[in-house]
């Protein structure tokens, strides 16, 4: 415990001081370090679930808290306490099968859940209501109410009988935990092939001849475009340089090291060169609940030129960047403003910038982000497909509980 | 001669009346009477003119007319009785102000339940059914009525469904569930307010159109949590709306501003968002509400306002109207305080539809949804 317990302050401490860059590492970081708080977490007999959770959730609030721009931390939490929840769910489930089977045949002390004594409930009604817990509150559910039999899986029997019930929880502890892990590490897998899942899908929506716009630099980006390369489609590609730190230099690079052919652009140029434009793809920072994107900044003029020149506005992002929450007011909440000598020199500013010697009023504002409302997108690729950004909704509903959107 | 709307329903209501050639079925609505709902909703804002009381009596008259033909043209043993009742009782539960209109009508199935003498889940179906369609097409434009009916029918076959071997605790169960639909109404209500906090922030604007109760629990939490905004409520003729609300929040210490429902795109620009109930909301997203939404929608969406509807998820309906005259009309008398020459006529519908593209967000008791995502929800349960 305690070493696991240095790994979050360790963790915390890099967030904080914004060392690790980029939401697929940190996201991939964070859900390591969730796998050994989980393996590490010592479990009691009953509510196995209830007590990882709370453990998973402890260390989300510290990480989240850590780092709030990065919204991948905390989606990424919201992903592994589904998993738990989901685990355990089937696991009840099946082990009210078993029971079922169990009340059918003889009831001998079969190694196999039989200790937990359910009231006379027909295992498909328990197994409906429980199931409806997890999805997110739907019509269907509405009148069914909150089922008290709900919580009749959570609670372990009362009436304790014998020591084959002492070695049926400890294995089904052990198969919680083995079960949640392993979806950890699915999750894990996921999050490192989402450029490869991604890229995949390059070549059904770039043509030959085809002039594609992008805006800083991403490394989901450069994939897909290259996977297209791959297929032996011929296009070209406008990079807007992405002032202050003209990353999309660096894209340039890379593109014309893979053989595309590569035309650099300013920012305000961008406005002046959508229109001779086919597509413009762009890597997202976050997704949120209503379809909106969090994207270097810049983006957001991007999405307007294309609206207004009718271009389709396609936006890149892996699932671990879908984020459940809504925003509400993301241009300052969501934001993080760097430091202004990315902007301007300290020396050559120094006597505007000087506020004690009373002359100073200049002010320098360097956002990382803006936000990109849903009506300008047309087309979310993420690892499983192509979206609307109305569909977003839907997506997250899958990933995500709706009792831990709150942490 | 001078409609032009591809809308079928009127072409419906106005050639062939005798098209209801079975009249086992209640009468239908001529359009000339009044609807049922916005009268109820009238009495509950205590809006009472003196045209209202002569035409209420009247309708009242009329009821008890279409009551007694009820039981004379019914053609199944199931009571003349029943069928009576159940828009009696209905009526007494929607009399009361607090309660939303799909829980009275949910109260008024219980009751068919409790003094129904079915022995098996499916002879209980079908008289629930039959109570359904009288109490619908008793009051055709009420949305959640129709809404609540269908989503309790639903319930209902769905929980046979499941394995309850006897009868009388699944009856039991029915009953039980219909009771606690009064409580999820008001838990509706309270999640919806706690969802729309964070939309609200300090020192916005808030406009608001009709009197929604919902709206209210929102402005009131907010209230609570001492956030500071300040309201622009339109007038809301005929209803009186805006001088209920507004004597609502001074209440609350919510500094509100009233505004002639003319003079919203006036006001827009102030406005930082608009905040609605709804009557009922349609397959496609949109909202049927009370006259003057689509206006205030269109006004705010060519400002980029957004405007956000607050609505309980009983409220979904499967309804898609293709325009403005689609729906069922729902007449309501207005006053203009001096007498009108009987030549002109008077626009007396009392609600409009939003399409969905002029809205922003929905806040429901199953979350804070996307216009879109109404459509999914009743294909989930209707399907």
């Amino acid at each position: 415990m305690p070493d696991v317990q240095s790994m979050v302050a360790e963790f915390v401490n890099k967030l904080r001081k914004r060392k690790i860059e980029g939401s697929q590492a940190t996201a991939k970081c964070t859900v390591e370090l969730l796998r050994s708080v989980i393996s590490h977490q010592r479990v009691p007999h009953a509510n196995q679930a209830a007590a990882l959770i709370d453990a998973v959730k402890a260390v989300g609030q510290q990480l989240v808290a850590a780092n709030p721009v990065e919204l991948a931390v905390g989606n990424v939490v919201r992903r592994v306490l589904h998993i738990i929840r989901e685990e355990d769910l089937s696991l009840t489930t099946a082990a009210m099968a078993g029971l079922d089977l169990l009340d059918a045949s003889d009831d001998d002390d079969i190694d196999n859940c039989k200790g937990i004594g359910y009231p006379a409930m027909s295992a498909a009604v328990v197994a409906a209501a429980a199931r409806s817990t997890l999805r997110p509150p739907s019509l269907q559910t509405l009148l069914e109410g909150t089922p008290e039999s709900a919580t009749v899986p959570y609670t372990s029997s009362s009436g304790a009988d014998s020591e084959s019930k002492t070695a049926d929880k400890s294995s089904l502890t052990r198969k919680l935990k083995h079960d949640v892990i392993e979806g950890v590490n699915q999750l894990i897998h996921e999050i490192s092939g989402c450029h490869e899942q991604i890229a995949e899908q390059a070549i059904e929506h770039i043509h030959q001849n085809e002039v594609i716009l992008t805006l800083g630099s991403s490394r989901t980006v450069l994939e897909f475009l290259c996977a297209a390369k791959e297929k032996k489609r011929s296009f070209r590609v406008f990079v807007a340089e992405g002032a202050p730190r003209y990353q999309g230099h660096l894209l340039a690079k890379e593109l014309v090291a893979r053989g595309l052919q590569t035309t650099v652009i300013t920012d305000s140029a961008v406005f002046a060169m959508i229109s001779r434009v086919n597509m413009v793809i762009i890597g997202a920072h976050a997704v949120m609940a209503n379809g909106g994107v969090i994207g270097p900044v810049g983006v957001n003029m991007a999405a307007l030129a294309a609206k207004k020149h009718a271009v389709p506005f396609v936006v890149l992002a892996g699932s671990h960047k879908l984020c459940p929450l809504y925003p509400h007011n993301p241009e300052v909440l969501l934001n993080e403003l760097r430091s202004p000598s990315e902007l301007l020199d300290f020396g050559e500013f120094s006597d505007c910038l000087d506020f004690g010697a009373g002359s100073g009023s200049l002010q320098v504002v360097n956002p990382t982000f803006d936000y990109v409302p849903p009506n300008l997108v047309s087309l979310f690729i993420t690892d499983t497909g192509g979206h609307n950004p109305s569909y977003m909704y839907r997506l997250i509903a899958d990933y995500y509980s709706a009792d831990d959107l709150v942490m | 001669m001078w409609r032009r709307t591809p809308s079928f329903i009127l072409d419906r209501t106005s050639t062939s009346p005798p098209m209801a050639a079975d009249t086992t079925r209640a009468p239908i609505q001529n359009p000339d009477s009044i609807s049922a709902y916005y009268q109820t909703r009238a009495a509950h804002h205590g809006v009472i003119t003196s045209e209202w009381l002569s035409q209420a009596q009247a309708a009242v008259g009329g009821v008890s007319d279409s009551g007694d033909e009820h039981p004379v043209s019914s053609l199944t043993e199931l009571g003349n009785e029943k069928s009576f009742n159940v828009i009696e009782e209905f009526n007494s539960w929607r009399k009361q102000p607090d309660l939303a209109e799909a829980v009275a009508a949910i109260r008024a199935l219980a009751a068919v339940i409790r003094a129904s003498e079915a022995t098996t889940m499916m002879e209980l179906e079908i008289e629930l059914t039959k109570a359904s369609d009288t109490l619908k097409s008793w009051d055709t434009t009420s949305i959640s009525l129709t809404a609540g009916c269908d989503l309790f029918i639903r319930y209902v076959t769905r929980t046979s469904a499941l394995e309850y071997e006897d009868f009388n605790s699944a009856k039991s169960r029915l009953l039980e569930r219909a009771e606690k639909f009064g409580e999820i109404s008001c838990k509706a209500r309270r999640i919806i307010a706690m969802l729309s906090q964070d939309f609200i922030f300090d020192g916005c604007t808030i406009l608001v159109h009709g009197l929604s109760r919902v709206v209210l629990e929102i402005l009131k939490t907010a209230a609570q949590n001492n956030k500071l905004f300040r309201v622009l409520c339109t007038e809301g003729r005929p209803d009186g709306t805006g001088v209920l609300l507004s004597s609502e929040l001074s209440k609350l210490d919510i500094p509100v501003k009233l505004l002639l429902d003319s003079a919203v795109a006036y006001s827009m620009d102030e406005v930082d968002m608009v905040f609605v109930g709804a009557d009922g909301v349609v397959e496609s997203g949109g909202i049927i509400n009370m006259m003057g939404t689509y206006q205030i929608a269109l006004v705010a969406h060519s400002m980029n306002k957004p405007v956000y509807v607050a609505a309980e998820s009983y409220k979904f309906a499967r309804l898609y109207p293709l325009d403005q005259k689609d729906m069922a009309p729902a007449l309501r008398p207005i006053e203009f305080g001096l007498k009108i020459p009987t030549k002109v006529e008077v626009e007396r519908s009392a609600r409009d539809y939003t399409p969905p593209q002029y809205l922003t967000l929905l806040f429901t008791d199953l979350g804070v949804l996307s216009p879109s995502v109404v459509s999914d929800e009743l294909i989930q349960l209707y399907l």
